[in-house]
């Protein structure tokens, strides 16, 4: 090698390396900690809650100047592919919020998460309401993992916009916009609102891409008929411990509604081509009277002004729905990291994320309900349609959780099946099915029998399990259920 | 064309000035037609472009207009500050150009040896190149992310810079090796002569000699590497101030979910750069191309 | 471009790699491999990264197919082919298939066909402006999918609008269209946009293409008094075709890979109207749509991915056969 062409070569690979080398490595770190901090690695991928987030990093850091948070917020959907990653290479956060997959248990065996036993003596989980803590839920194996964090509401609404209400004269004595009970309510106004308008707004709309937000009428409305599964994504139907999508009439009924109100012009009707933030906004502008979302819904409208809507939940066929919105008693959304060096530190931030005080703020942020009824009670809540969310509480209640009864449940995958119900639901919406009784059978028949193979490979596998496992005779969905472990 | 050349000839300068007044008129109706074309092509663009400037409001009563319904700059500084763009920006240019050089490197050396000289197993090698181009890209991130853990590269730029530029590398040594072989063994002679050795042949007299060769892959890279989300996403996962724009933009997009008008000055904000560069580099990049097909 | 064999370099016999030394060496492999020490040098950094980054990745994941495996640490429910038998057998992979093909069969062609004829234009050296109006149909391709998916999304919302009040106006329909309701109307967007932000690329390489035929073949022809039609069937196609050829094959392979636009503007939907193959597989890598929290089988996608690029490859090679018999049998007609 000739001296000249070795310069001209180190040269070339130079240029390429000294100057980027600096800002490459990502060694560089800008933030200067004083000594004697301690850091904390954070993961979460919150969206409208990150004001709130925000506001509890600063102030938790104020009362415990030693501790930093780093706060990394992550792309949503890519969550669980993130954490994996993490986890696989040494990088995982030291708090992070437990991704949806794979299965909680699953973390645990695999040794995510840290076992909070230390920290979470039975005189802390004591300042939370009683019966909040299974197996199934936040423990594993009877040693605690998480905590429950957020309140229970019924997580859909019915939103309506009172300007078009009573512009097509569907008012109260005393001139305010009146709620729809009923789903023939619904389609009454539907139809006055689509009529008065002459054309200009509609009396329903959604937006369904990608996917999401047609499986919410669904949920909505067929609780109120009396199907306690509702478009079945937590759990089945617990009296039978099946999915009855075919067998439960509610479910064909309402969508028979649905496509008569397509059919007579009362839905927005580019429903299918737009997403959820546009239809939001299309009903922020008066383009349709009502729409189904959740609380997430508020905070847009509110950061815009509008307040020109109310809500209501659960309309049914009779004025009284017949059942409700259910979740497992407690919760989990937050964990430790198992391999964190920084324990101590993480169990602070998570012990006041877990406070009332945190709780309170959450409230008052209007981004949900705590699981302190103290921090709701105290809560000051300035937004009228907030306020009517909170007092919807009294249609969520606990439901049976397999799990519980019996810890085995928790090592059963259920396959996905394809198509699910979002899918059947848009192929029914758009035509492209044409047989509703055929599709929902078979839907049903897919989903029970993926539930039994599951139950047959955890069997092969030594799980002490059965399909009985999911039927609770004993459960009346009007009431809350108390869940016995085993 | 073979009648009007005859009738020419019968009677010339009428003819003549017919002829050029059809060639101007043929002459105006294409530029009217490419303008026209050019400007619905580029419609998404002005609309964009456009809508970056409306009012919340004015952007649903303008519908497709691309008229902004005044200039409304809070959309820009708003996007400006939302996105730290600021910072992503400064990665995604590092990113860009590391992987550009990375990539002209290995396949301009590569398409070289490749194209001129002769090794045992040269055909066996082009011929695991070409399979490569072929072969399904199943679901590869994670044996990938378990090398770049190997090297201890996670959570640096250089992952992400390596890992980017692997993907288009087959495609870029084709082109060199195109453009190589339709040179003049002269060039190389003449090089011999003057006592160049190999690497001063390669370094000194052929890569300069295939500039336009080198802004066509440059840009190439540049492009895939400027709008590439999912590499950098994973690289820098638990370093959030390594981001590149497009995983800025893609969180941006999440948390404006309904501040249309941002996304747009947004979207305005991420692609000013890299239309530049295509700019600067246009008109070399044709000609590179056409050396490559050549052979 | 070499894989058809249409540019393949003039064989080098003594390039500078052996040249370099004095005297070409004529005996043993030894000899050979050490005369060409320099070109292994060249060729290793390609090489390095293509084994490290690209080869290995794709065969490390090609031991996936035969587990079910959500991706978590390391597969361990060995299930043999079953996965390829349930690809196989599942009728909306077939059909996601056959909407993949529908696409490349409708955007190929049209694409190609508009590039084509604005190369020829645009290729004439006495047009003025030529670089600008290149630079208008190129721009598209140096936008990100992401911000094209943003954009056209909020385009058709006002547009389906828009375009409802057009056509009710002028009574063509009786009630708006839900444009991406529709599975054929959806699919079309898709098709007229995949034509839009990919064109700029195939436009460049025939204005390359072109560029490569000398100037004096057409001046030859003019002199013959060929007119634009016979030139360009008797000169631009025969002297365009080994790079038009290489144009189409890229223009298939990119094709068949759609995925980004898809993703962002229907993701497959509806009731996979529009899921094309990358579509289907990324839903089994990384679970279902949203509503459904389903349980990701990376060993299945994997399979999927294989399977279908067994698929490519097959028609790859049909592809080539067709067009050799075609070249035997013209070349047949002609003596």
């Amino acid at each position: 090698m000739s001296p000249l062409s070795r310069r001209g070569f180190l040269a070339a690979s130079a240029a390429g390396g000294t100057a980027l080398a600096t800002a490459l490595s990502g060694c560089s770190s800008s933030s200067s900690t004083p000594p004697g901090t301690t850091t904390i690695k954070h993961w979460d991928w919150y969206v409208s809650q990150e004001p709130w987030l925000k506001n509890e990093i600063q102030l938790f850091q104020k009362a415990h100047p030693k501790i930093r948070i780093k706060r990394t917020v992550q792309v949503s959907d890519r969550y669980p592919d993130l954490i994996n990653l993490a986890f696989r290479g040494g990088e995982a956060p030291d708090m992070l919020m437990i991704p949806s997959s794979p299965k909680f248990e699953e973390q645990v065996a695999d040794g995510w998460l840290r076992p909070l036993d230390g920290f979470a003596t039975p005189q802390w989980r004591g300042r939370f309401p009683a019966g909040n803590f299974f197996n199934g839920v936040d423990m594993v194996e009877n040693k605690v993992y998480s905590a429950p964090f957020g309140g229970n509401a019924p997580w859909l609404q019915l939103y309506i916009h009172n300007g078009l209400f009573k512009q097509a004269g569907i008012t109260n004595p005393d001139g305010s916009a009146r709620l729809p009970r009923t789903w023939d309510d619904v389609t009454a106004a539907a139809e006055a609102i689509t009529s008065k308008s002459g054309g200009r707004s509609y009396g329903l709309g959604f937006g369904n891409v990608p996917n999401v937000s047609l499986p919410w009428w669904v949920e909505l409305f067929v609780r109120g008929a009396g199907s306690p599964a509702g478009y079945g994504v937590d759990g089945l139907d617990y009296r039978v411990g099946k999915w009855t999508f075919g067998s439960d009439r509610n479910y064909a009924d309402f969508l028979e509604l649905l496509l008569e109100w397509k059919k007579k012009g009362y839905i927005y009707p580019s429903s299918m081509s737009i997403g959820d933030e546009q239809a939001r906004a299309f009903f922020e502008r008066g383009k349709f009277g009502m729409i189904v979302g959740g609380v997430w819904n508020q905070t847009t409208w509110t950061q815009h002004h509008f307040t020109d809507y109310s809500l209501t939940t659960l309309p049914s066929p009779t004025a009284t729905p017949k059942a409700f919105f259910y979740y497992p008693p407690g919760g989990r959304v937050w964990a430790l990291s198992q391999h964190s060096k920084v324990s101590d530190a993480a169990w602070q931030w998570f012990d006041w994320l877990h406070g009332p005080a945190a709780g309170q703020r959450w409230v008052e942020a209007g981004q949900g309900l705590s699981i302190f009824p103290e921090a709701n009670q105290r809560a000051r809540i300035n937004s009228q349609a907030f306020r009517a969310f909170v007092d919807l509480r009294k249609y969520a209640m606990p439901w049976p959780v397999p799990a519980i009864r019996n810890p085995d449940v928790s090592k059963v995958v259920v396959p996905a099946v394809t198509p699910d119900l979002p899918d059947v639901l848009t192929g029914l919406y758009t035509g492209q099915l044409k047989d509703m009784g055929a599709a929902l059978s078979d839907l049903e028949d897919r989903r029970n029998k993926a539930l039994a193979d599951g139950v047959k490979e955890a069997r092969a596998k030594g799980a002490k399990v059965s399909l009985s496992d999911w039927v609770f005779t004993d459960w009346d969905p009007t009431r809350p259920y108390q869940n016995k472990p085993a | 064309m073979a009648l009007l050349v005859s009738s020419s000839r019968r009677d010339r300068t009428p003819a003549r000035r017919r002829a050029a007044v059809r060639r101007t008129a043929g002459r105006s109706l294409i530029h009217l037609l490419l303008l026209v074309g050019g400007l619905l092509w580029l419609f998404p663009f002005l609309w964009t472009l456009g809508s970056s400037f409306k009012s919340a409001d004015g952007f649903f009563s303008r519908g497709l207009n691309p008229f902004p319904d005044g200039v409304h700059l809070s959309n820009y500084s708003g996007a400006w500050k939302g996105a730290s763009f600021g910072t992503y920006f400064v990665n995604t240019v590092l990113v860009a150009g590391g992987s550009v050089v990375l990539t002209l490197l290995a396949t301009s050396m590569a398409g070289y040896v490749l194209a001129r000289t002769d090794f045992p197993g040269r055909k066996a090698c082009i011929g695991l190149i070409s399979v490569t181009l072929f072969l399904p890209h199943g679901y590869t991130i994670i044996p990938v992310f378990d090398i770049v853990r190997g090297l201890h590269l996670l959570n640096t730029l250089w992952a992400v810079i390596i890992v980017q530029s692997s993907s288009s590398l087959v495609f870029a040594t084709f082109l060199f090796m195109g453009y190589f072989s339709t040179m003049d063994r002269e060039i190389e002679d003449a090089a011999k002569v003057d006592g160049a050795g190999f690497h001063q042949t390669f370094w000194r007299v052929m890569l300069p000699l295939s500039g336009p060769m080198l802004a066509t892959v440059g840009l190439f890279t540049c492009i895939s590497a400027w709008n590439s989300f999912f590499v950098p996403l994973v690289f820098t996962l638990s370093k959030p101030e390594l981001r590149t724009l497009p995983v800025g933009m893609y969180s941006f997009v999440g948390q404006n979910s309904t501040d249309w008008t941002f996304l747009c000055a947004g979207s305005v904000i991420s692609l000013v750069p890299i239309v530049a560069v295509f700019l600067l580099l246009q008109r070399y990049f044709v000609n590179g191309l056409a050396g490559a097909v050549k052979g | 471009m070499q894989l058809l064999d249409t540019a393949t370099p003039k064989p080098p016999t003594d390039g500078l790699g052996a040249a370099h030394r004095a005297a070409p060496p004529k005996n043993g492999r030894w000899r050979r491999l050490v005369a060409g020490r320099l070109s292994y040098l060249y060729l290793a950094p390609l090489m390095v990264l293509l084994l490290l980054f690209v080869v290995y990745p794709i065969f490390g994941s090609l031991a996936y197919t035969f587990y079910r495996w959500n991706g978590i640490g390391s597969p361990g429910d060995f299930v043999g082919l079953d996965n390829f038998r349930q690809i196989a057998h599942d009728s909306i992979f077939w059909r996601a298939v056959s909407h993949t093909f529908v696409y490349s069969i409708v955007v190929v062609p049209v694409q190609l066909a508009i590039a084509l004829v604005l190369a020829l234009v645009l290729n004439d050296r006495k047009l003025r402006f030529s670089a600008f109006y290149r630079t208008l149909f190129f721009l598209p391709v140096v936008t990100s999918p992401a911000v094209v998916g943003v954009v056209v999304q909020l385009m058709l919302s006002n547009f389906g609008d828009t375009l409802n009040g057009w056509l009710l106006d002028a009574h063509l329909i009786g009630r708006p269209v839900d444009w991406l309701g529709n599975p054929r109307i959806a699919l079309g967007i898709i098709i007229v946009v995949g034509i839009w932000q990919t064109l700029g690329y195939n436009l460049v390489y025939f204005l390359a293409g072109l560029q490569t035929i000398p100037e004096e073949v057409y001046e030859a022809a003019k002199i013959d008094g060929a007119g634009h039609v016979r030139t360009f069937v008797n000169i631009t196609v025969p002297l365009l075709r080994p790079v038009g050829l290489m144009i189409v094959i890229l223009a298939f392979i990119g094709s068949f890979q759609v995925f980004d636009l898809v993703q962002v503007l229907t993701g497959g939907g509806p009731y996979f109207g529009t899921e094309v193959v990358n579509t289907y597989i990324y839903h089994l890598a990384f679970g279902g749509n949203q509503a459904a929290a389903t349980e990701p089988n990376v060993g299945l996608a994997s399979a999927a991915s294989f399977f279908y690029g067994l698929l490519l490859i097959g028609f790859s090679v049909l592809q080539v056969l067709i067009f050799r018999s075609l070249a035997k049998r013209r070349a047949a007609g002609r003596a």
